[in-house]
C-alpha cells in the first residue's frame, strides 16, 4: 500500500495530460508503464500529490510516417518486439527490447519512453535510443519541442523534460539498411545491465556506451568507421577510442567505477564484432 | 490525519471481470492491484513477494498481457479483464501447464507459481517446442526461493510435449 495520499488521473489525450500538469505544478508525477514510478511511491521514496497515468492517452502506437518511424511514448517493449516496422527499420531497438531485465511481464509493462525519461544510467534504453539518433518529441504548455543527441540525457536520472511537459513520441529516421550491434554485460538474467554498447554503422556511424557513465557516452569515431568495412584494425582502433571516452565512470551497487572503465572497451568490441558478423553474412 | 489525507483515503469503487466473473469491490485508492485482488476481492493466488517487480509472484493476466500486479495501481485497472491462476482450471481440471507442474513436483511452497505458470503459458503459446534455454529465458522474470528451477524447467518441457499431443481448445 502506498502510504501517502494522492489523486489518480488517467487523461485520455495529450492535451488533457498537459492541462492536469498545468493545474498541479510541482506536485504531479507522470506514469508511463509504472515499472519504476509505482514501486518508488510504494517505497515512499517519492510522494507526488497527483499521479498522471498516460495509459489511456493514446500514446502506445508505432507508425511509419513518411521516412520516420514514430514510437509512441507508452509503446511497451513487447510492442517493439512484435512490430514489423521496428523489425525492418530498427532491429537494434527490437534486440534491446527482447533483452531487457524482468521477463515477459516487464516487456509488456515497461515502456521505452518511460525508460528514456527516467534516464537511469543502468538502464537498457538510453544508449540504444542515442545510437539510433532518436528525436524526442515533447509536448508542454507552450506547444511542441524536439530534443536530440546529448540533450536527451542531461544527467543521471535526470530527464530533459521541463515542468509541465510530457514525452509524446520518439522519432527515428528510416535509413538504408545498416549493420548494427548490441551487447549488454550483466551478472545474471535478472540483473540490471552493468554496461551496454550499441552501434549502428553506415553513412553516419554511431557507437554509444550505456551504464559506464552518468549518461550515454557517444564514442568519437573520427574517420575510423566512415564508409569503411570493419576489419580487425578498425575494430581495434574503435575499441581503443571507446575505452578512452569514459572519463568519469559510473559507480553503483552493481559495479565500481574501475570495473566499468575496464569493461567499456570489451563491451564495445562485442557490439562491433556482432556488426562485423552481419557484414560477412 | 490531515483533511487532505482523509479525503484521499476514502475508498473507491473498482469493477473488474475477475476470473470470468464481473466483480465490484471498494478499494483504498492507494492500493497496488495485487493488494486489491487479495484483500478486497479475496483472490489470493497472486502473492506479494518483493513489490518491486523483480520476483513475479504477483503475476496475473490483465487485459491479455501477463502483468506483475505489484507495478499497477488498483485504480488503473478499472474495467479490466483479469485472470489469476485460480481462473485457469476448467470444470475442475487443471490446465496443461498447471497439471505438468503438479506431476513434476515443480513447486514446494508455491509462492512463485503464478509467475512461473503464466510465463510458461506465454512461452508455449508462441513456441510449442521450446529448448531448455528458451524455457530458462522465458521464466527469467520470476524468482523461486525453494531452488526449484530444474523441476520447473522439467515441468514446462512436459507441458510442451503434452500440449503438442492434445488438440487445441476452441
Amino acid at each position: 500500500m502506498i502510504t501517502h495520499p494522492f489523486v489518480y488521473r488517467a487523461p485520455t489525450s495529450v492535451a488533457e495530460a498537459i492541462e492536469i500538469l498545468a493545474e498541479t505544478p510541482g506536485i504531479s508525477r507522470v506514469i508511463g508503464g509504472g515499472t519504476w514510478v509505482v514501486p518508488e511511491c510504494n517505497r515512499d521514496e517519492s510522494r507526488p500529490g497527483v499521479l498522471v497515468d498516460l495509459r489511456r492517452a493514446g500514446l502506445g502506437g508505432i507508425d511509419v510516417v513518411g521516412d520516420v518511424v514514430c514510437v509512441g511514448a507508452t509503446a511497451t517493449y513487447s510492442a517493439l518486439m512484435s512490430s514489423p516496422d521496428v523489425a525492418r527499420h530498427l532491429p537494434l531497438l527490437a534486440a534491446m527490447a527482447s533483452g531487457i531485465t524482468g521477463g515477459r511481464q516487464i516487456q509488456s509493462q515497461g515502456t521505452v519512453g518511460g525508460s528514456v525519461v527516467a534516464a537511469r544510467p543502468s538502464s537498457d534504453a538510453p544508449a540504444a535510443v542515442a545510437a539510433l539518433d532518436a528525436t524526442l518529441v515533447i509536448a508542454g504548455p507552450d506547444g511542441e519541442r524536439r530534443v536530440t543527441g546529448t540533450g536527451m540525457f542531461p544527467d543521471a536520472s535526470t530527464s530533459c523534460l521541463r515542468e509541465g511537459e510530457i514525452l509524446t513520441r520518439l522519432e527515428f529516421a528510416v535509413r538504408p539498411a545498416a549493420r548494427w550491434g548490441y551487447y549488454k554485460l550483466k551478472r545474471s538474467a535478472s540483473s540490471w545491465p552493468i554496461a551496454t554498447a550499441a552501434c549502428v554503422l553506415g553513412e553516419q556511424p554511431h557507437l554509444v556506451l550505456g551504464g559506464v557513465s552518468a549518461t550515454p557516452v557517444h564514442v568519437d569515431l573520427g574517420p575510423v568507421l566512415a564508409r569503411r568495412p570493419l576489419t580487425p584494425d578498425t575494430i581495434e582502433e574503435t575499441v581503443r577510442r571507446a575505452a578512452d571516452s569514459v572519463s568519469t565512470p559510473w559507480e553503483d551497487e552493481l559495479a565500481p567505477a574501475t570495473y566499468r572503465a575496464a569493461v567499456a572497451g570489451p563491451v564495445a568490441r562485442r557490439a562491433l564484432e556482432m556488426a562485423a558478423h552481419q557484414e560477412e553474412s | 490525519m490531515s483533511t487532505n489525507e482523509q479525503v484521499h483515503s476514502i475508498s473507491t469503487r473498482l469493477s473488474l471481470n475477475l476470473d470470468g466473473t464481473d466483480r465490484t469491490a471498494d478499494v483504498d485508492p492507494r492500493s497496488l492491484l495485487v493488494e486489491a485482488l487479495r484483500d478486497d476481492f479475496g483472490v489470493t493466488a497472486p502473492k506479494i513477494g518483493c513489490a518491486t517487480g523483480d520476483c513475479g509472484a504477483c503475476t496475473s493476466r490483465v487485459d491479455g498481457q501477463i502483468t506483475k500486479t505489484c507495478l499497477r495501481l488498483a485504480v488503473s485497472a478499472e474495467g479490466s479483464q483479469i485472470v489469476t491462476t485460480q481462473g485457469l482450471a476448467e470444470d475442475g481440471q487443471l490446465d496443461v501447464v498447471q497439471q505438468a507442474f503438479w506431476d513434476e513436483q515443480a513447486f514446494q511452497c508455491g509462492f512463485c507459481l503464478s509467475g512461473m505458470i503464466f510465463a510458461a503459458s506465454e512461452l508455449l503459446a508462441e513456441n510449442p517446442d521450446p529448448s531448455d534455454q528458451d524455457i530458462r529465458w522465458a521464466i527469467s522474470g520470476n524468482l523461486c526461493r525453494c531452488t526449484g528451477y530444474e523441476a520447473i524447467v522439467a515441468a514446462v518441457r512436459t507441458a510442451a510435449v503434452r500440449q503438442r499431443e492434445i488438440p487445441q481448445r476452441g
